[in-house]
């Protein structure tokens, strides 16, 4: 889903090697000179909004701004970092490489460091895509051929989660938990839409949640939007979408709150949980699309749960593929995808409902409701 | 001025050029340091990529992405034709249809990647076009400065939460989040909180993990956004009792801010009041942390929409205009103390530049 992006990201972000330790970064590394087998190295650009890839590969969030990873095939990384020589003490106890310098004149920095790497070999671009425009073109003049896009090969290995961040997904969905408690027991206070939004944020960060992002209903569902100004409204149903990042990983959740008869969310649910049962490896975007179709009756879809149901989810919202009604995309085994199912009654009135699930070989576990239940 | 007012000025630019309109472009990731011409064309703050079409009779369109986020954007902007789409650029191709029409772009080098190459691929004949939206926007909108004002008062009490929260062994992360949190809860709907403590600051950089200790001086930027018009505040405090050195040197600081107040009249220029500044620290013999990697300059514009006039700057000739929104500080890193955070938001006025703030920096002491 897409938020309101913050201005800097403030929340914790320290590398702690008894979550994901430094072997663990050195296999996703082999992994990817595997997939590039003629790279000398990689470059990887990350920047406050679009970082995922440089997060997999360095543990490193760029609060202020954009860094790039510098990363040979043999031998040690190094990191430059925006902002100047006075940010390198900050950003130190983000990441586990330990050679870090400033991002200035990036171009002229990187082709210092590609005249290291071995003659002729071809260059990994990661992130290359977030790249500001003129900064991607100084690259390809510096650069030219040797570049070869290294984001499709790292989203199918970033998809498949590793024991170890299975563990920081399920913190997440932990303090996602704490956050919607929080929200639901301020909704059943009567508390206006963005007071409920705000304890459950507060709630978040408490439990150390690293990012928080909102968004709710002032129109019964009908349509979202982020925090703005505080307002006096208590809408009735309260629909929102919270989402937590803990540990560098995503959970989110639709809830939809009604103080009377919950029926529109009952039948949103029962959709979801149709396609929750079905979420087997091999499964197509397109199928179960069909799944939430068929299921509908007369109602409509909602268009929040329509175009876009669902996507893989973790180190960011919404990792590719999305799921689409006409995607072949399949559902993959060790992914975590984040599913949506939501209706439109005649009245325009809507609810949306969620949750995340990981595939496993033997079937579907719902890791958000944490209870299990969709 | 009010927003009309720009907009006719914008459309006076526009008709004294070779183009027939101009787009701006924005991916949504609002920056403080990265100016958003569509928020200045439309005062819309986008979730996602986002593009306005601006023609020479003054007609807006607005493509906005997601979708679903358009009843917003017509809310915001009800004189401006909406284009909802998921994919900023087969909107916009929807938006201008198949023109050869001269156009102009705003916002094209910030653009990632991504878009920018469709954009480009969509409307070759695009050229550089920054400064029609940009130039006429350097002076804020009464409306821009009514909410300037608000995210002052939500930065002052912002800060007077720090310094009932802030003690040893709290984190610098747990203190800014708590921080951006707390101004959330006064009606901002961002907050730029830049904020660390050491013994001996070198900068002022992002908060990590680090854990506050006794004697700790903690220097935080807190920069609330109030309706998408930032504000900011620099500030200064001790967790304990502060040397006489700290205090007679944090007093040099304010002297040299309180110069470079004086400094900023119409006419003036935004390198003059940097030059102000420098003089006083330069009297005491700082001369050489009054440049890089010391210090980049001493002050800057306050966005999200433009953020113009740019830095309080040796190199910055831009000449202040009433109605001219910007930071004034000389945060300076001195080699007996650290680094010391000093500053306010500053309104040009005919007489002079304004401070918002009720109450100006003073070095503060936290007990504990």
């Amino acid at each position: 889903m897409q938020t309101m992006h913050p201005t800097l990201l403030v929340g914790p972000g320290d590398w702690d090697p008894r979550q994901i330790p430094r072997e663990e970064y050195d296999d996703r590394l082999a992994t990817l000179w595997r997939n590039h087998d003629h790279a000398g190295g990689a470059i990887v650009y990350g920047n406050s909004r679009d970082h995922a890839a440089l997060f997999y590969l360095t543990h490193f969030t760029p609060k202020l701004e954009a860094a790039i990873a510098l990363i040979p095939s043999r031998g040690e990384p190094q990191m430059l970092i925006g902002g100047g020589p006075n940010m390198l003490p900050a950003a130190r106890p983000l990441t586990f490489i330990s050679t870090l310098a400033p991002l200035r004149d990036a171009s002229k920095s990187v082709a210092d460091w590609v005249r290291g790497l071995e003659a002729g070999s071809s260059l990994v671009l990661i992130g290359g895509d977030a790249m500001p425009f003129d900064l991607r073109r100084t690259f390809e003049d510096v650069l030219g051929t040797r570049l070869e896009d290294g984001d499709a090969s790292l989203q199918v290995c970033m998809r498949r989660k590793s024991a170890r961040e299975l563990q920081i997904l399920r913190e997440s969905c932990l303090t996602l938990d704490a956050a919607i408690i929080a929200f639901r027991d301020a909704a059943h206070n009567n508390k206006s839409a963005t007071d409920c939004i705000l304890v459950a944020e507060y709630a978040a960060l408490q439990r150390g949640a690293q990012d928080m992002r909102s968004l709710f209903s002032v129109d019964g569902g009908r349509t979202l939007r982020p925090f703005d100004i505080p307002i006096s409204q208590r809408p009735e149903p309260l629909q929102a979408y919270l989402a937590v990042r803990h540990g560098g990983y995503w959970a989110d959740a639709f809830v939809c709150i009604a103080a009377q008869d919950g029926e529109l969310e009952r039948k949103a649910a029962k959709t979801l949980r149709a396609m929750v049962a079905e979420a087997k490896a091999g499964l197509s975007g397109r199928q179960l699309y069909q799944i939430a179709d068929a299921s509908r009756g007369a109602l409509r879809l909602h268009p929040l749960a329509d175009q876009v149901f669902g996507s893989s989810i973790g180190l960011s919202l919404d990792e590719r593929p999305l799921l689409t009604p006409d995607s072949d995309a399949t559902l993959e085994p060790d992914a975590v995808y984040s599913l949506r199912a939501g209706l439109v009654d005649e009245a325009g009135a809507g609810a949306v409902v969620s949750a995340m699930v990981l595939v496993t070989d033997s079937g579907p576990q719902v890791l958000w409701p944490t209870d299990g239940c969709p | 001025m009010t927003f009309e007012q720009r907009l006719a000025a914008i459309r006076a630019s526009l008709e004294a050029s070779r183009f027939d309109c101009v787009i701006a472009l924005h991916d949504g990731a609002h920056f403080i340091e990265k100016p958003d011409p569509v928020m200045v064309l439309t005062g819309f703050k986008a979730l996602g990529p986002v593009a306005a079409v601006f023609d020479r009779a003054g007609a807006a369109s607005l493509v906005v992405t997601p979708s679903w986020d358009a009843e917003r954007a017509s809310e915001t902007c009800p004189n401006a034709k909406i284009v909802p789409q998921d994919d900023v650029i087969v909107g916009l191709a929807k938006a201008i249809g198949s023109s050869d029409a001269a156009v102009g772009v705003a916002g094209l080098a910030a653009t990632p990647y991504s878009t920018a190459r469709r954009f480009v691929d969509l409307i070759p004949q695009a050229q550089r076009a920054d400064a029609i939206v940009f130039k006429p926007a350097q002076r804020k909108t009464e409306t821009e400065l009514t909410h300037a004002r608000e995210a002052t008062r939500i930065a002052e009490l912002g800060y007077r939460h720090l310094l009932d929260i802030a003690r040893p062994g709290i984190s610098e992360d747990e203190l800014a989040a708590e921080l951006r949190w707390h101004s959330k809860s006064l009606g901002a709907e961002d907050n730029f909180v830049l904020l660390c403590a050491a013994a001996h600051n070198r900068a002022v950089a992002p908060s990590n993990g680090r854990r506050m200790q006794p004697g700790d001086t903690i220097v935080c930027e807190i920069t609330p956004s109030y309706r998408g018009q930032l504000a900011q505040i620099c500030r200064t405090i001790v967790l304990g009792e502060a040397s006489i050195l700290l205090h007679r040197k944090y007093e040099l600081v304010v002297t040299s801010m309180r110069a470079g107040f004086r400094a900023a009249r119409p006419g003036a220029t935004m390198a003059d009041i940097c030059r102000a500044m420098n003089a006083v620290l330069e009297a005491e013999g700082y001369a050489e942390f009054c440049h890089p990697p010391h210090i980049r300059r001493r002050g800057h514009g306050l966005g999200f929409g433009s953020i113009g006039p740019g830095d309080v700057a040796l190199d910055n000739a831009t000449a202040l205009e009433p109605d001219m929104l910007f930071m004034i500080h000389p945060n300076q890193y001195l080699p007996e103390t650290g680094y010391l955070l000093c500053g306010e938001p500053a309104i040009v006025t005919p007489h002079g530049a304004q401070a918002l703030t009720r109450q100006q920096a003073a070095l503060a002491e936290i007990a504990f």
